[in-house]
């Protein structure tokens, strides 16, 4: 079956390229900005470019010995709750989805609590509770707390996407013969998964982010990556190293973006069930 | 799918492979949490620690510097920590407030400094006296950072009312941070406060704030600030903390700002804001400045040598240091500095500094701030 | 029997479904009541219960009656509710054409458009709004360039109320086209070619093949973008201004400058609320969802 194609290919794709030329204004625009300012010496008004180039505060930021500790600290913690996230929430949001329990929907919007409610009126509350588990200062108590910020969009967004499942071909799969697991590995994942993989991009890098619960359980012996930030900026009127440590993380931030195009581009997955 | 399955259980491997043990808190290691810049995080890495260690063989301070918000993370994780009876693995607080978080005071989680019996207690200097559980070591002055490019120095205003005429004649030019964010912009505040009720910082203690009288002084103070508020950047405008407003000079954007010296000289060496920027203090009164506080929580396993160390940087030793490398104000008396330093420095440091009480004078004002001035219906 | 319909099949199953599904949601529904709802609802108490002026510890509703009939709080509420609702108009606006651009087109060019418009997520909150106030900001990149080119100097959003929106709506762009993209991946190209076939037009196409099946995926990208918007703290208060301010900063300047726990939980409390509304439209849409089918 020929391929739909909503633009004929001969015109030039001008869609594309107003978008392009938009994007790149709005979003590539405040990045170069920022990218300058990482190998800049001093830089002031009114010249366009800085007035004095240099890598001094690479250096710098390179010769912290924490730097890449708490780099490889905030990776192995993103990948540790993204899996124990997907593993404890995939199954959740597929009951929630689909099947019928009692107060299904009070415990489905109970999630938005986690989100909702802002943590500093908590922070003697929660501290308490690990506290007594005795996970103060330890990688897997801020694992544990950075699972709980992930549960909103490790179950609300994969919901959506069983939800969009086309129920009528598990059935025709069904009866074929096909044994339910067969039917959910085959039709059903396949088909939620552009949304599944846009919910666990997103969850591991909120989590890489994620600084308060990070910093109310893990200090101090836990330094991750944004707490490191939050030390190298804080009250700074030098934004240099804030800003050399934005570029060292868009390398791994542009690999992840890869992953994001193969799983989340729509059309694969659709295409396949509809020809 | 599978190469999917597989980059995920090969990232949990290698999360797995990249764990670190638990730790504990150390006996014998000073767990130090610091909300203040990275200035005063340096001093402590190059100066006061190496000093403290050679004096203490076998101790070690573990410094963790971050920002307000975080050190009072830490501090409401002590308060849980001392309900539950439990190590909360912090020993010491720089650039703290007992009064936070809310009911710590109450529920007696710092150390009560005038009963600890420190050798050095009584050289406190008098002005920098609060509660108890607070105790300071350094302070710092606010004063005018402006351009003298634009504003040349013998022009520059040298008492308040000079300030406010100046403002007013060039509109625009002038900027301060809100008052809660920043000293920078709070210690502005309570300039025009004091202005308005006579100059009299003494009218203003701890303990003597009651609603009935001392809203109308507060309100006295706020309408100066109204009568600016136009005249300021963006008519009216009020940046987010001292490193904004430091940001705006530096980018041409307005021509004066109050700064702290600390910040405004290290800013000036750094390059971030040119070697043309002057600084001045104004004359009739000084704008005020402020001590940094430090608290113990009871609880910290290394209580009693955090409370060594807070009695070590009382010394002479690092007191002159806190003068030469950190340009800023001791926290004892000058009495107890030397008499070559104090003359040196008597130019650039005054006397005494002017204060404003911390409690409920600071929380009246910065509310009042918020919701008198700041909403400034004139702004489109 | 091949006529049957599949509700009696699922019907069927639905008995031994009532207690499968309550051990499939066991373990996040445990997390969440004991780490986040045990801990609201004990804040939440302080709140209603609390010393009355006669010593005794009394149920009371002072602290939001306070709230309600203080001008100046509601101005903040009535900012934030501006700002959140202005923002998640202007993401839908923004990304929906981004997300059906690269739903449909392939290529390089597409790669490039999908790559930029997710980046975003990987500038952290306090850079970004650095990064504003250099670009946008007073003497910022935007005033140099156009002062090079001899036009007049445009009015700095810093410090107004369209500062914060133009960070969050930045912000949130990579999230919004990422939930729209993943949603219409549902929308089949057979769909699409036999609506064509048909002779319908683009905008007929739009609104109603393309539209009703992304729904669900509107819904939950306007969640997510209100929930984010109205509880955002850093870029309201570094960006926006002094007064009237966002409910975030607002919240934390009670807490943390005015020692006042009870008002600061009470204003957490009453954006809780508003946050809830929008999550029970979706919840709503779930339920709803399921019975159809």
């Amino acid at each position: 079956m020929a391929e739909p194609v909503l633009i004929d290919r001969p015109r030039a794709d001008w869609t594309g390229i107003g978008l392009a030329i938009v994007l790149t204004l709005v979003i590539i625009f405040p990045l170069v900005v920022v990218a300058l300012w990482a190998f800049t010496n001093v830089w002031r008004y009114p010249s366009i470019l800085p007035q004095e180039f240099g890598l001094r505060y690479w250096t710098q930021t390179l010769s912290r010995p924490d730097v890449w500790q708490s780099i490889t600290t905030s990776v192995s913690l993103a990948c540790s709750v993204t899996v124990i996230s997907a593993i404890i929430c995939l199954p959740a949001a597929f009951a929630f989805a689909r099947l019928q329990f009692p107060f299904r929907s009070i415990l489905f919007f109970s999630f938005i609590a986690g989100q909702a409610f802002p943590k500093f009126g908590l922070l003697v509350a929660i501290a308490g509770i690990f506290l007594g588990l005795n996970l103060i200062g330890n990688f897997w108590g801020v694992v544990l707390i950075q699972l709980v910020g992930t549960l909103l969009y490790m179950i609300w967004i994969p919901v959506a996407a069983f939800q969009g499942v086309d129920r009528r071909m598990e059935e025709a799969a069904r009866d074929v013969g096909a044994s339910p697991l067969r039917v959910f590995w085959s039709i059903t994942l396949p088909q939620a998964g552009p949304t599944i993989g846009a919910a666990v991009l997103l969850t591991f890098v909120n989590t890489f982010y994620e600084t308060e619960g990070a910093w109310l359980i893990g200090a101090p012996q836990v330094h991750t990556m944004p707490i490191l930030m939050i030390s190298f900026i804080n009250n700074q009127p030098v934004i240099q190293y804030g800003a050399v440590l934005s570029v060292i993380l868009w390398i791994p931030s542009f690999f992840a973006l890869l992953f994001a195009r193969r799983v989340i581009s729509g059309g694969s997955f659709a295409r396949g069930f509809g020809a | 799918m599978k190469r999917r399955t597989f980059m995920i259980s090969a990232g949990a491997a290698a999360g797995a492979a990249l764990l670190p043990r638990t730790a504990f808190a150390d006996a014998n290691r000073i767990d130090w949490y610091t909300s203040s810049d990275a200035n005063v995080t340096d001093f402590w890495t190059n100066i006061v620690v190496p000093k403290f260690v050679a004096a203490n063989p076998g101790v070690t301070v573990n410094l963790v510097d971050t920002d307000a918000p975080g050190l009072q993370a830490i501090e409401a994780r002590a308060l849980a920590a001392l309900a539950n009876k439990v190590d909360p693995q912090a020993d010491f607080f720089e650039g703290s407030e007992a009064r936070l978080p809310p009911g710590a005071l109450d529920a007696g989680l710092y150390v009560d400094f005038s009963k600890e019996n420190l050798s050095n207690y009584s050289k406190l200097n008098p002005l920098a006296a609060d509660i108890p559980q607070n105790i300071t070591y350094r302070g710092s002055q606010v004063l005018l950072a402006y351009d003298t490019t634009k504003l040349s120095p013998d022009k520059a205003p040298k008492t308040f009312a000079d300030l406010v005429a100046w403002i007013k004649a060039n509109p625009g030019q002038f900027i301060y941070n809100r008052p809660d964010k920043g000293g920078s912009g709070g210690n502005f505040v309570v300039r025009a406060i004091w202005e308005a009720n006579g100059r009299d910082p003494s009218m203003f203690k701890v303990d003597n704030y009651a609603d009935a009288t001392g809203q109308p002084m507060l309100q006295k103070g706020f309408d100066i600030l109204k009568d600016i508020a136009p005249s300021l950047m963006d008519q009216g405008a009020y940046t987010s903390g001292n490193t904004q407003s430091i940001q705006l000079l530096s980018q041409g954007a307005v021509t004066m700002i109050p700064a702290w010296s600390d910040q405004a000289l290290s800013a000036i060496k750094t390059g971030v804001l040119p070697a043309t920027t002057g600084l001045v203090q104004l004359t009739d009164l000084a704008l005020a400045g402020g001590f940094t506080k430090n608290t113990i929580p009871v609880n910290g396993l290394n209580k009693a040598l955090a409370l060594k160390l807070q009695d070590f940087i009382l010394t002479e030793e690092i007191q002159s240091a806190v003068i030469t490398e950190l340009g800023g104000f001791p926290g004892v008396s000058w009495d107890y500095v030397s008499k070559e330093l104090h003359d040196k420095y008597a130019d650039v440091i005054p006397a005494s500094i002017p204060t404003w009480p911390g409690g409920d004078w600071d929380k009246n004002m910065k509310d009042g701030w918020y919701r008198s001035v700041a909403p400034n219906v004139a702004r489109s | 029997m091949a006529l049957a319909s599949a509700s009696d099949i699922v019907g069927a199953r639905k008995q031994g479904g009532r207690l499968v599904g309550l051990l499939l949601v066991a373990i996040p529904v445990i997390l969440v009541a004991w780490m986040v709802i045990f801990p609201i609802l004990s804040a939440v108490v302080t709140t209603l219960w609390q010393t009355g002026s006669n010593g005794v510890p009394a149920f009371t509703l002072k602290t939001y009656q306070f709230f309600f009939s203080d001008g100046y709080s509601l101005a903040n509420l009535y900012l934030t509710l501006w700002t959140t609702a202005l923002c998640a108009l202007f993401l839908l606006v923004i990304c929906l054409p981004i997300a059906l651009y690269l739903r449909f087109a392939k290529g390089r060019l597409a790669a490039y458009v999908q790559g930029l418009a997710i980046f975003p997520l990987f500038v952290p909150s306090i850079v970004l709004a650095y990064a504003f106030i250099r670009v946008l900001g007073p003497n910022g990149m935007v005033d140099i360039l156009l002062n090079a080119a001899h036009l007049p100097k445009i009015r700095t959003p810093y410090l107004t109320p369209w500062g914060p929106l133009i960070g969050l709506v930045w912000d949130h762009i990579p999230l919004t086209v990422l939930i729209l993209l993943a949603g219409l991946g549902a929308v089949s190209d057979a769909s699409i070619e036999a609506a064509r076939d048909v002779g319908a037009g683009r905008l007929r196409l739009l609104w109603n093949i393309i539209l009703p099946r992304l729904g669900n995926s509107i819904l939950v990208a306007a969640s997510f973008a209100v929930l984010g918007i109205f509880s955002a703290f850093t870029l309201p208060y570094v960006l926006g201004p002094a007064a009237p301010e966002m409910m975030g900063p607002f919240m934390q300047r009670t807490f943390r400058d005015l020692y006042d726990a009870p008002n600061a939980i009470t204003q957490a409390v009453i954006s809780f609320f508003f946050c809830i509304i929008f999550g029970l439209f979706y919840v709503r849409s779930i339920v709803n969802n399921q019975r159809n089918r």
